[in-house]
């Protein structure tokens, strides 16, 4: 096959040869990943990444959601091990929602806490329990809670030890960060075009 | 300070990072997966940028330009090891190399660290954290390959033993290996080369893989000595730049 990019002519791809689908499910399962943009200031959830285990999500996190303006530090959840509650709208706090007790059993363990303040925004972390499961620590977290001044949408619980945190000494990763600028879409200038968009639709 | 001696070091470390992290960046929009495919690109773009520091400090010693330094040489010019101008093959040839080499190329900048020349020493603390990085992708790659499946160890055991040979060429020694040392600008390639071995042993003893035969190192490429594919790669990396060298994207 001749494309106009040589890596792919280097590869000599037979145009007629007969090209069998991908088996079906042979993807990895997701990974969340968290980042916190400065010493300092609280983790916020990033996004996801596939991954076959935990180190090796960390190894993409870092390039997926960190290689652009500053970074420092990330951790990494398997998706599965993230307790999920209910979403909520409007002026309803989801903590209204959690039940005043919660069966549990067992040693105590740490749990982190992320809130939802706004829909379409970032879970932020807020800090962390011992409790003996996520439900029973959502419980100990309601009376904190329930009378915030601003509603919470939704809450992530997670184990503490089903994390896995960037160390102290890998934090040089990100040392040059700051000087990357290349890497920034500083020739797509859309802010400009946005505006005059908005003042369109407001006429 | 030995100027030639100086020289000739900074062309063999910058060259091998210009010309693997072309190679490398020969993997974007084409990696196994989106995740490695940015992560591999970014760490072919930190290597190309370290290359250009480095030419940079050449310039203010009396060399070319870095534009023209990187894109007007002929192969027999560049002083770059033979392993990194090896086409990229399948995933397992490409992961090895960045292994075998990454490691070898942090050791060697945590050793210029020290270096008595400071501009080098000032640079090799800049990008301690890249590397590491650089390090860290490379042996968690191996450690999960090197570890799997029966098709993954046996793809890795293959291309480790294709290189090995090609990775003791990144020790070749300088003419000015003395001087070097005697300068204490840095300890020299075969202190680089036990310190590398060892590390690399640790690893691969922490795989199902297994250390390939001892066998003789592939020289040349520190004196210009190169197969046949560097000046492919060298036609396609300069093809704008020849056009236009004004260009700029």
């Amino acid at each position: 096959m001749e494309s106009l990019d040589p890596r792919v002519s280097r590869l000599n791809i037979d145009e007629n040869a007969s090209l069998s689908p991908k088996a079906p499910l042979d993807q990895f399962g997701t990974f969340e990943v968290f980042v916190q943009l400065k010493e300092g200031k609280q983790y916020k959830h990033e996004g996801a990444v596939h991954a076959p285990n935990r180190d090796m999500a960390f190894i993409f996190a870092k390039e997926q959601f960190s290689r652009r303006l500053m970074c420092s530090g990330l951790f990494v959840v398997d998706t599965r091990n993230v307790f999920v509650t209910e979403y909520t709208e409007d002026t309803v706090n989801v903590y209204e929602k959690v039940a005043d007790n919660a069966d549990a059993q067992g040693e105590a363990q740490e749990f982190e806490f992320f809130h939802l303040m706004k829909r379409g925004k970032q879970h932020e972390h807020i800090g962390s329990i011992e409790a003996q499961s996520a439900e029973q620590a959502l419980v100990m977290a309601k009376s904190e809670f329930i009378n915030s001044d601003k509603p919470i949408y939704n809450v992530w619980v997670v184990k503490t030890n089903d994390i896995l945190f960037s160390s102290e000494e890998d934090k040089v990763i990100w040392n040059t960060l700051p000087e990357k600028k290349f890497r920034d879409a500083i020739a797509y200038k859309a802010a400009d075009k946005v505006k005059a968009f908005k003042i369109r639709q407001h006429k | 300070m030995n100027q030639t001696a100086l020289k000739e070091l900074l062309y063999k470390i910058a060259d091998d990072q210009l010309i693997l992290g072309h190679r490398n960046s020969e993997w974007t929009g084409m990696g196994p997966l989106l995740e490695e495919d940015i992560a591999f690109s970014s760490m072919a773009q930190d290597k190309v940028g370290q290359s250009h520091a480095i030419y940079q400090i050449l310039h203010e010693i009396g060399e070319g330009e870095p534009d023209q330094v990187a894109f007007m040489r002929n192969a027999e010019q560049f002083h770059n090891c033979q392993m990194v101008e090896l086409p990229n093959g399948e995933y397992d040839f490409s992961l090895m190399r960045h292994f075998l080499y990454d490691t070898a190329e942090a050791i060697r900048f945590d050793m210029l660290t020290k270096s008595s020349y400071e501009p080098l020493a000032l640079l090799a603390k800049k990008i301690q954290g890249e590397l590491r990085y650089h390090t860290m992708h490379a042996k968690t790659w191996i450690k999960q390959l090197g570890t799997a499946t029966e098709e993954s160890k046996s793809r890795l055991q293959t291309s480790f033993n294709e290189l090995f040979p090609y990775a003791l060429g990144m020790f070749e020694q300088s003419p000015y290996e003395n001087d070097i040392i005697a300068d204490g600008i840095f300890p020299g390639e075969e202190a680089l080369k036990e310190k590398w071995m060892a590390r690399v042993e640790e690893i691969i003893g922490q795989t199902d893989l297994k250390m390939p035969e001892v066998s003789e190192a592939k020289l040349g490429g520190r004196k210009g000595e190169h197969t046949e594919y560097l000046q492919p790669l060298l036609d396609e990396m300069s093809e704008v730049f020849k056009i236009d060298p004004t260009a700029d994207w």
